[in-house]
């Protein structure tokens, strides 16, 4: 069958709409790998191979660590006969929520010099000095690739978790019938078998790890995304900060295409019906050890971090505090929700786009759409700046050239800059989650309104639209609430004197002083949890 | 009687395969056209692009003298005035069993709608859920509403795809008697698509026989049924099983002894004549009535055959024969799977003989 209709205005703002999500990273790019090799010259003699290094070496640890915490609780969960495995099975997601920021400052608070720990570890051994004892020092790259797995873990633990749980019983069953044991099956069968989705995690863990900027500044780690701020806003070297973007941009680009390489694997997975599985019996040592495993990595991840919060919370909040975080509040609420709005109604254009109309390329434009998930919050700052610093320029001139006064930086300098910066990384959100509605619309409610004498406009509006409804808004949230959280594109973007709740906290972590807005970081983890309640409910369902 | 639809000369590929392959078709109007055919043969695809749900690359169509599609320029899907139910009746789920049905006739005014759904629903025996989800609906209810929102806007021609293979073979029947009565009273002209040539019989006034994008039968039922046009048709159809033979000018031999044939060139089709003094192969139709058996061999009873398969049916016994493993015999005439009824218990293996009672023989090439 073809698809029913040909709208070239659809079309053409489709097309449209995907070019300019892409024009600013492409202009980055473009200006930064063709900056000057005198320029890459002077940055790889300096301070680049130390920050390619550090940055690598943060990959690394992150992805090592997570795969440990993430893998071996995901097999605990879906292989073992642990007690608390209903409740366990949600509550490793939620450190999810938890920003590794928050979650580095707070464990800096808690392990430092003159943090609790060391000051009763004194107290009690009576200690005077540090030259009396050791103690890890936590603010280190290891400490930084520590905190960050242990946020970022629960995209492997789910992932894998899912793949375990979807695999055909009857090949484990064969398994043991052809003379392996639990343990040796797990091995030979199970895990190889996980690999895929273990493969797309862990190129999940490494964008997200390449794209963090909090934790490594907090740290001191210089790694690229600290260098690109730092060069920016502390040498206003756009060239230089343009290269640097462009090696991290090409870093996480060969990070998507081997995640795309590996998806491909994906489909030897099982699809067939799950019948029950056989669990391994754990004798009590065992659950003993399970247990504080799964419930070590749920306490650190996140209830912990988030009873100091709320510690914090209790003990400095006031009016003032309030009055402020209302103030942030209202900002980051107007941002996101314009972003997520923009974002859901390009996703809505370019998802029925493809779905209805007869173009041989038809996917293209929400495949362009969507890359920008993948460019990390830095580097896509230093393309709006990049882009729309020239574009203000010229309107400046040509409105003086035609004798009005020059209207400032409209684009660079206003809310624009971060709402265009937030729909382009998230715009792969809100298309996958219209895509999946619209998956589940039957191909023939697409031709079934034609056949009733029904055209383009009566089928979107009566069919399509309304039977979207779900999706959208869960589309809505997710983008509203990535949103609220995210932190170095609003830093690097914000007009003066704008704040956002996450600027606001970074700022405060900055200065050492999170306890002022102890209140508004618990906002930020409460909204960090909404998509984790909608995945666990979509989960539970399939 | 006038023609309602007309398609001439129609070519369809997709993806750069021929799928249909200069089909001609005409149907009058009050006609019900059952399109059978093996799956992917082409019959989706003629139904879709009557409806409008797929370009041509030749050919024209044509609905009371309004050219839907021809070379130069294709009608939209909505403004055909063809209705259609889907295979999985495509109902809206977010709305209730009557806004399906008013969601084709909108322009029409209220009161008008409120008479032509009251109307549907009633004919339908759905008055009692009209306000239902079609979730709440069984099978066989979502099938009627389906039907009801199809016959809302009074289409020239609907068009049904597969509309009985989501229904319990028990419902089948009595459902399939229903919607024809449904049909022949509104005076709709339908082409409805099945792989199972039963449905057509019991459903429609006209068949087409389709295989590999063409048109290869086209007549009422009862016709191609007693005299299929080529051994795809026959075969297809199950209409009965093979007999090879050697026929020449004189007759035809075959392992169950000669055929006594009247006349054989009026037996046989044009193509199928075979020059005075050269023999060829053949097949013969044969139907299970048409064999006689004898289990008790002597003298008189020559066996000629032994039971291959047996299974217990409501007609009795039902036996596949094959040929004696005899290496005198001609392997060439050698058969298989001559089915036949009895009401006599035979074993595996068991020889008997079988005749053939004399009646008007079809002969097919089955390279045809």
């Amino acid at each position: 069958m073809i698809a029913l209709f040909n709208s070239k205005t659809w079309k053409l703002s489709s097309y449209l709409i995907a070019l300019v999500l892409m024009v600013p990273v492409l202009v980055m790019l473009v200006g930064g790998i063709g900056a000057s090799t005198q320029l890459f010259g002077h940055l790889w003699q300096t301070v680049l191979p130390t920050y390619l290094e550090n940055t690598l070496w943060l990959a690394i640890l992150v992805v090592l660590l997570a795969l440990f915490f993430g893998v071996i609780s995901a097999a605990i969960i879906t292989q073992t006969n642990i007690i608390f495995k209903q409740q366990l099975r949600w509550l490793l997601l939620l450190p999810l929520a938890m920003p590794a920021y928050l979650v580095a400052y707070l464990y800096t608070d808690l392990f430092d010099y003159a943090g609790p720990v060391q000051r009763s570890l004194r107290a009690y051994f009576d200690w005077q000095a540090p030259s009396d004892y050791w103690f890890f020092d936590i603010r280190t790259l290891p400490g930084a690739a520590l905190m960050l797995a242990l946020v970022l873990f629960p995209y492997i633990y789910m992932l894998t978790r899912g793949a375990f749980e979807q695999q055909d019983q009857n090949l484990i069953r064969a398994s043991r019938l052809l003379g392996l044991s639990a343990r040796q099956t797990f091995f030979k069968v199970a895990l190889p078998l996980a690999r895929p989705a273990i493969a797309v995690s862990v190129s999940l863990v490494l964008m997200e790890t390449l794209a963090d900027f909090a934790t490594v500044q907090y740290f001191a780690v210089n790694t690229l995304t600290t260098a690109i701020y730092d060069t920016w806003l502390g040498y206003g070297d756009i060239g230089a900060a343009n290269a640097l973007a462009s090696v991290l941009m090409l870093l996480v680009l060969f990070v998507v295409l081997a995640e795309q390489r590996s998806r491909a694997g994906l489909r030897h997975q099982s699809a067939r019906p799950n019948s029950k599985r056989e669990l391994l019996q754990l004798s009590f040592i065992q659950q003993c050890i399970a247990s504080t495993f799964c419930w070590a990595l749920v306490v650190c991840g996140f209830l912990l971090p988030l009873t100091l919060l709320i510690i914090m919370a209790v003990e400095y909040s006031d009016m003032a505090q309030l009055s402020v975080l209302l103030s942030t509040g209202i900002n980051s609420l107007k941002v996101s929700v314009i972003a997520a709005t923009i974002a859901v109604l390009i996703a809505l254009l370019l998802g029925l786009y493809q779905r209805l109309h007869a173009d041989r390329y038809r996917k293209i434009p929400q495949q362009i759409s969507g890359f920008g998930y993948a460019v990390p919050g830095t580097v896509l700052a230093m393309a709006m700046l990049s882009t729309l610093g020239p574009l203000d320029h010229w309107l400046n001139a040509g409105a003086e050239f035609l004798g009005f006064s020059a209207p400032g930086l409209i684009l660079s300098g206003s809310l624009f800059a971060i709402v265009f910066a937030l729909v382009v990384r998230f715009s792969a959100i809100a298309n996958g989650a219209i895509d999946s509605g619209i998956k589940q619309i039957p191909m023939s409610l697409d031709y079934a309104p034609a056949s009733l004498g029904v055209g383009l406009t009566g089928t979107l509006t009566k069919v399509h639209l309304p039977l979207l409804r779900p999706a959208i808004f869960v589309a809505w949230l997710l983008v509203f609430v990535e949103a609220m959280k995210e932190l170095p594109a609003v830093l690097l973007l914000r007009p003066f004197n704008f704040e956002t709740l996450s600027s606001q906290i970074y700022q405060l972590i900055s200065d050492e002083m999170l306890e002022q807005g102890a209140l508004g970081a618990i906002l930020i983890v409460l909204f960090g949890l909404l998509p984790i309640v909608l995945l666990n409910k979509s989960k539970d369902k399939v | 009687m006038t023609v309602l639809l007309t398609i001439e000369q129609l070519s369809i590929e997709l993806q750069e395969k021929v799928v249909l392959s200069a089909l001609d078709l005409s149907l009058n109007k009050g006609d019900i056209l059952g399109l059978v055919g093996a799956s992917g043969c082409g019959k989706t695809t003629l139904l879709n692009a009557i409806a409008g749900f797929t370009k041509p690359s030749h050919g024209k169509i044509v609905i009371n003298e309004l050219v839907l599609s021809d070379n130069k320029a294709s009608v939209a899907a909505e403004k055909r005035q063809v209705g259609m139910i889907f295979q999985d009746y495509a109902l809206f789920p977010h709305l209730t069993v009557k806004e399906n049905i008013a969601f084709g006739i909108s322009k029409l005014s209220k009161e008008a709608q409120t008479h032509q759904i009251n109307n549907l629903l009633s004919i339908l025996k759905l008055t009692a859920h009209s306000d239902s989800y079609i979730h709440q609906l069984s099978g066989g209810q979502q099938q009627r509403v389906a039907i009801a929102r199809a016959l809302a806007p009074q289409p020239k021609l609907l068009l049904l795809d597969e509309p009985f293979s989501n229904i319990d073979a028990r419902l089948r029947n009595e459902l399939m008697v229903e919607i024809r009565h449904l049909l022949k009273q509104f005076d709709t002209t339908a082409i409805f698509v099945t792989h199972n040539k039963d449905e057509v019989f019991t459903f429609a006034d006209k068949m087409a026989v389709m295989a590999e994008g063409k048109l290869l039968q086209f007549d009422a039922p009862n016709v191609i049924c007693q005299q299929p046009n080529s051994y795809q048709v026959a075969d297809f159809l199950q209409l009965g099983s093979w007999l090879p033979c050697r026929v020449s000018s004189t007759g035809a031999q075959s392992l169950l002894g000669q055929l006594e044939v009247a006349s054989l060139a009026s037996e046989l089709v044009p193509s199928e004549l075979v020059p005075s003094g050269q023999s060829k192969l053949l097949h013969l139709l044969v139907k299970p009535q048409q064999l006689n058996l004898t289990a008790k061999i002597d003298d008189e009873n020559i066996a000629n055959a032994q039971v291959e398969y047996i299974s217990v049916t409501e007609q009795g016994f039902h036996y596949y024969l094959r040929s004696l493993t005899d290496a005198a015999i001609d392997q060439s005439l050698a058969f298989n799977k001559l089915s036949l009824y009895s009401d006599v218990a035979l074993a595996i293996n068991q020889q008997v003989s079988v005749q053939i009672t004399p009646h008007k023989f079809l002969f097919f090439n089955n390279n045809s």
